[in-house]
């Protein structure tokens, strides 16, 4: 089990939690971030400073955004384990749920 | 890394504790507790590479056990699904040193923090590393009593402002690993608790060594001390700060390398100078298994010197010694066990109190 990044964040990414993460586990992909699911050690420290309340862990996903709760193991899966996201930096992809989610009208 | 073996006992810190049948992952290693530390607190970090690496060391987990004291860490024994003991504030040593003895086919672990180990149980700690028993001590340091909700502890700078010091500590603090070194210890390493990789390196040394290891792990406390590690934790200035101790390696730093640790012929300890004056002839190497402790101890101080922020990381030490433990069997082997102890405890009395006799003429 895990923190993970549910809708809310889709084209907001605020970065606030990326600040506050004590292990520099949450990436930033094209239109979410994402917390990576082994690098995360379930602190909490990111849940609370979210603006748009994207956080949740794995179990509290509320229901209507249950789909994102495997968005971040997707995402990692060709990436693997980097090791921080400051050395990382913004990636130009996203999970196939999110980059398929509909582009906010303008 | 070179030893010299002196034909003691054992020669691994696990050589005598049996292997698992099958292979574990990280979630065999966690119990069904809920880990209850403040949000963003470093003990997270530190729980869950010490769930990662376990499984690595492939050991039966009911021949595992970590004793904690009092404090915020030493929770650590509930969220592991080892064996656990969450004892007496600072005292935690002495219930290991007597598991490590009379129990060679356990893995003995310590959790403790700057309060715990250096305070409540300073001495308990000094001896438990002057005798070189086999158990691993990890010294979670936040420079700060965070369970009591902020006072200035024995790792705190002066003039730290607390509850209990509001004009700022005049306490002058100690620095775990040159205690630990003085303290005749055998392995001593520092790790951060953002680094999982540089702690799982330290934690494999630890267990792998035969003797009490101690390792200080730099923890952040993010309520009652929050951002005490900024200085080599950013993630632009670390690697300015952080001087990583490889063995067999000349001690150098920095993005190119381009600072080194040279002898300062003025104090006769260590300082921090740029390579290209120096050149790289002066830079020491990096001898973790050397008898004598002095190098490892000038290393320690290199955070103390007058260069700035500068923190060494990684094994300082680890020499080997025969331990206190395999001394303690051999010699009970020796003397006949059990019989011997009795035939002692039931013998003559070794000294009486005469009734006062009166001279009389």
């Amino acid at each position: 089990m895990t923190y993970v990044i549910a809708q809310p964040c889709v084209d907001v990414k605020d970065r606030a939690c990326v600040e506050e993460c004590p292990v520099d586990c949450i990436y930033e992909g094209e239109r979410m971030l994402y917390i990576h699911p082994e690098e995360c050690v379930d602190c909490g420290a990111c849940e609370p400073v979210c603006p748009v309340e994207a956080i949740f862990y794995a179990e509290d996903v509320p229901p209507e955004w249950a789909a994102f709760t495997d968005a971040g193991e997707v995402f990692f899966t060709t990436l693997g384990s980097p090791g921080g996201a400051a050395g990382t930096g913004p990636i130009s992809a996203d999970a196939p749920l999110v980059a398929e989610f509909p582009a906010p009208a303008h | 890394m070179s030893t010299t073996e002196l034909g003691m006992p054992g020669s691994h810190g696990l050589a005598d504790v049996p292997l698992a049948e099958g292979p574990q992952t990280a979630k065999d290693y966690r119990s069904d507790q809920e880990v209850r530390w403040c949000p963003g607190c470093g003990d997270y970090a530190v729980l869950a590479a010490v769930q990662s690496f376990l499984p690595d060391l492939g050991l039966r987990r009911e021949n595992i056990v970590f004793i904690s004291g009092i404090g915020c860490s030493s929770r650590f024994p509930y969220y592991l699904d080892t064996y656990g003991i969450h004892s007496v504030h600072g005292r935690a040593p002495t219930l290991a040193t007597g598991l490590a003895v009379t129990r060679p086919d356990l893995s003995v672990w310590v959790v403790t923090g700057d309060g715990d180990a250096l305070s409540i149980g300073g001495n308990h700690l000094i001896h438990a590393l002057r005798r070189n028993v086999n158990l691993k001590i990890l010294l979670f340091n936040n420079r700060i009593y965070g369970l009591t909700k902020g006072q200035y502890s024995p790792t705190s700078e002066p003039g730290k402002v607390t509850k209990s010091t509001p004009l700022g500590s005049v306490d002058h603090p100690f620095n775990p690993v040159s205690l630990a070194l003085g303290a005749e210890a055998t392995f001593v390493a520092r790790a951060l608790d953002s680094d999982r990789a540089q702690l799982t390196e330290v934690l494999r040394a630890a267990a792998d060594h035969r003797g009490t290891a101690l390792v200080e792990i730099y923890q952040n406390c993010p309520v009652f001390n929050d951002g005490a590690f900024d200085a080599v934790k950013d993630p632009r200035e670390r690697v300015q700060r952080i001087i990583p101790l490889r063995d067999g390696e000349p001690v150098r730093f920095g993005a190119e390398g381009e600072y080194g640790v040279t002898r300062d012929p003025r104090t006769g300890g260590l300082r921090v100078a740029p390579v290209a004056e120096t050149g790289e002839d002066a830079l020491v190497v990096h001898d973790a298994a050397a008898g004598d402790p002095t190098q490892a101890f000038a290393l320690s101080r290199l955070d103390s010197g007058d260069h700035g922020p500068v923190v060494p990381v990684g094994v300082f030490r680890a020499a080997r010694r025969p331990t206190y433990d395999d001394l303690v069997r051999q010699q009970a082997g020796r003397s006949g066990g059990d019989s011997t102890l009795r035939d002692l405890l039931r013998g003559r009395d070794a000294w009486t109190v005469e009734p006062h006799r009166r001279n009389t003429p």
